[in-house]
């Protein structure tokens, strides 16, 4: 018995010297360790851990730990700006979305890479995402991904009425009632868009301003330069509603509600980002081979349509113990080949224009050639440091006026009050 | 005083000390500092930190947001307290006088209480979803705009957090009514009262004091309402179900203005303290008569 104890005592203590021993050797190597905050990708295969693995090797005695941020955007936020109000060095690199990257540089929480920068390294990609990387004429962060607004259609149901896709929106509600008429199926929706009060929302009026010719900031910041052709945009969004070429739930549709209705043959036009091409194609689909996809429409009297952009970049943070690690990995992540492998692997875009016409991504996603071009047009929503005060502010005003409680020209209006007096802080 | 007594005062401050100390580190010192932040335009990423003085109160009381934030709250609170008394009782009432299965039935109960907010909130998304949702395709399709419709947005909220928070009210009372004496309920039926009257006149009377509590905790909740809607719309559309609560995430933690956020939270804190009194003053008194 006592031996038993004796030799269960030595254990223990022999125990205790190796996990000791441990630590210390563990201190003597302590390989770099770089932390990336990314949110989980979307798609068949995540190819982020290889990407990530491949880093380590070409890089000995470095380790990477991806961490993922919570799933929905306004929750990465709040993790961001509590993290890093509170100086917490606890991340390198992070994923950002476009329209945090001003705010976050004006902060000065991420590491200003223009010095690093080679003449023409970010040529590459997207002139869109390079600006909405770029704020007070130095760049920020590194474009990873792209998004632009799309117009969706069943290219079936217009084939066989003998339509091409609309170029105006007065032409796209025409064509509407003529395929609902003929096909009179009541559970076949005309167009479905996103109309809930979030951010989405804003990217959908921002692209009916655009569509009437205006804008929510003009260049000298004066706050809905054109405030008649504002409301008379929201005034027409509110008439597809009433009219009921869109569903009465657009006032609560997100992206994938939208495209879940399309995708299960429900509506005849969709306006969505890029991600759902991919999944309108997948093996269980109800509309794989009918859908094809075309620039928005514009206004018969106002301009051209144009799709907002949007995406994710790269950034360093200011407060990394190793930023040139951390840069590396940044563009390691957003080299070619890394932006390859994500295409390949998920439903996202590159930020680089080569891989649009890239042999290999081709034969997987035939229609990325046609995206760069629907790309290349796409506009930025405004690349302002206040930009989430603006969106929070305008949203609630914007959807009330979808719902149709309030005129479209008050709605304006007292967005702009109220916008004007957060904003008179803060410029 | 003697000595002894003095001793006792000594012994006694150091034996609340620790509670005043842990109540001032954790309540009283961020309180003070959200209402010295309320007089504050604060937006540290814009580097804009001043002393505004009643700045964003006197904004406050012309925002039209503000009051609509207000309005949502104070109906949702009335809303979904009101119902969830209502059927808190009823609840009690039928599974009191359930034969077989009452365990079954409290179990069922607690289940839905010990749902956090935001799973039961994802829950209704998906009963409340346009096409595809449970109500909706019970009731054909499209028939109910639910979380798009500013008339039905709100009480469809309210719903939600009804069936969440109800078994909180049915439980409490369920407990009080097991501890009625039966010879109570024998003397009335000797007396001749019927059913209603027992209901009336004997049920819901010693039922009062619990009920009190119980709607004191859940008006207090529902002050302070936050996930359900945050989760379910947003507090969309057009601002008909953001409570203040959520207007003041907004401020603070969404675009970051310290200053503006912390008076939207003061009017928050405010109004839970003044009901909360109000509340205090009605047990008081029902202790007095009871």
């Amino acid at each position: 018995m006592v031996a038993l104890r004796r030799a269960a005592h030595r254990s223990l203590w022999l125990l205790g010297l190796l996990a000791f021993g441990g630590c210390v050797a563990g201190q003597e190597t302590a390989p770099v360790t770089l932390v990336f905050k990314y949110a989980r990708i979307l798609g068949n295969a995540d190819p982020l851990p290889a990407l990530l693995r491949q880093f380590e090797a070409a890089h000995p005695g470095v380790r990477v730990r991806g961490e993922a941020l919570p799933w929905a955007s306004d929750d990465q936020h709040q993790f961001y700006i509590i993290n890093l109000e509170g100086r917490s060095p606890g991340f390198d690199v992070m994923m950002l979305d476009c329209i945090w990257v001003p705010e976050f540089a004006r902060a000065g929480w991420l590491l200003d890479l223009t010095p690093s920068l080679k003449p023409d390294e970010l040529a590459p990609h997207f002139p869109s995402a390079v600006a909405e990387a770029t704020y007070g004429g130095r760049v920020w962060a590194l474009p990873w991904t792209f998004n632009v607004g799309l117009l969706y259609y069943r290219a079936d149901l217009l084939a066989k009425y003998g339509l091409r896709p609309p170029e105006t929106y007065e032409t796209l509600v025409e064509q509407v009632r003529r395929i609902r008429a003929g096909e009179r199926d009541p559970t076949l929706d005309g167009y479905v868009w996103q109309g809930k009060q979030y951010e989405g929302l804003v990217v959908n009026v921002l692209e009916a301003f655009w569509a009437n010719g205006t804008r929510v900031l003009a260049e000298d910041g004066t706050i809905f330069p054109e405030p008649a052709r504002a409301a008379d945009a929201l005034r027409f969004l509110r008439g597809l509603i009433e009219s009921g070429v869109s569903p009465a739930w657009t006032t609560a549709a997100d992206e994938e509600l939208s495209r879940r209705a399309f995708g299960d043959g429900h509506a005849i036009f969709l306006r969505n980002w890029p991600y759902a091409m991919d999944l309108f194609e997948g093996q269980d689909s109800a509309v794989r081979g009918k859908v094809a996809f075309a620039p928005l429409p514009g206004r018969a009297r106002g301009e051209q349509g144009v799709g907002s952009t949007g995406g994710a970049h790269l950034g360093v943070s200011r407060r990394s113990r190793h930023p040139d690690l951390a840069l590396a990995l940044a563009r390691h992540l957003t080299s070619e080949a890394a932006q390859r492998a994500i295409t390949l692997g998920a439903a996202l875009s590159p930020t680089r224009q080569s891989l649009y016409r890239d042999p290999e991504v081709t034969r997987d996603h035939p229609a990325m050639p046609r995206l760069q071009a629907l790309a290349l047009a796409g506009r930025p929503r405004p690349i302002v440091p206040y930009y989430l005060l603006l969106s929070a502010t305008v949203q609630p005003e914007f959807s009330a006026a979808l719902v149709g409680i309030k005129p479209p020209e008050r709605a304006i209006a007292e967005a702009g009050t109220r916008l004007g007096y957060f904003l008179e802080a803060v410029r | 005083m003697t000595g002894r007594e003095a001793a006792d005062r000594r012994r006694a401050l150091v034996c609340v000390a620790p509670t005043v100390l842990a109540l001032g580190a954790l309540t009283v010192y961020p309180g003070v500092w959200v209402l010295w932040l309320s007089l504050q335009r604060r937006i540290p990423i814009f580097d804009v930190s001043r002393f505004a003085g009643f700045e964003n109160y006197a904004f406050l009381a012309v925002d039209s947001r503000f009051w609509s934030a207000a309005r949502t709250t104070a109906v949702f609170t009335l809303g979904s307290v009101a119902l969830e008394v209502v059927l808190g009782v009823a609840a009690a009432l039928a599974i009191q006088t359930q034969r077989r299965g009452r365990r079954l039935a409290l179990s069922l109960l607690l289940l839905a209480w010990a749902m956090p907010a935001v799973v039961a909130a994802k829950l209704f998304e998906w009963l409340y979803h346009p096409s595809a949702g449970l109500i909706n395709v019970a009731l054909g399709r499209h028939a109910i705009n639910w979380l798009g419709d500013p008339l039905v947005a709100l009480p469809a909220v309210i719903f939600a957090d009804v069936w969440r928070t109800m078994p909180f009210v049915a439980i409490l009372c369920y407990a009080r009514l097991l501890a009625i004496p039966a010879d109570v309920y024998e003397a009335a039926q000797v007396d001749g009262a019927g059913r209603l009257g027992t209901l009336t006149r004997i049920t819901l009377p010693l039922l009062g004091r619990i009920l009190l509590l119980a709607t004191l905790f859940r008006t207090l909740d529902a002050l302070r309402a936050f996930d359900i809607m945050f989760v379910l719309t947003g507090g969309g559309p057009a601002g008909t179900t953001e409570t203040l609560t959520v207007y003041a995430y907004r401020a603070l933690f969404q675009t970051l203005q310290l200053g503006f956020g912390s008076a939207v939270s003061v009017v928050v804190f405010l109004l839970v303290m003044a009901v909360a009194w109000a509340y205090l003053r009605l047990l008081r008194a029902g202790a007095v008569t009871a």
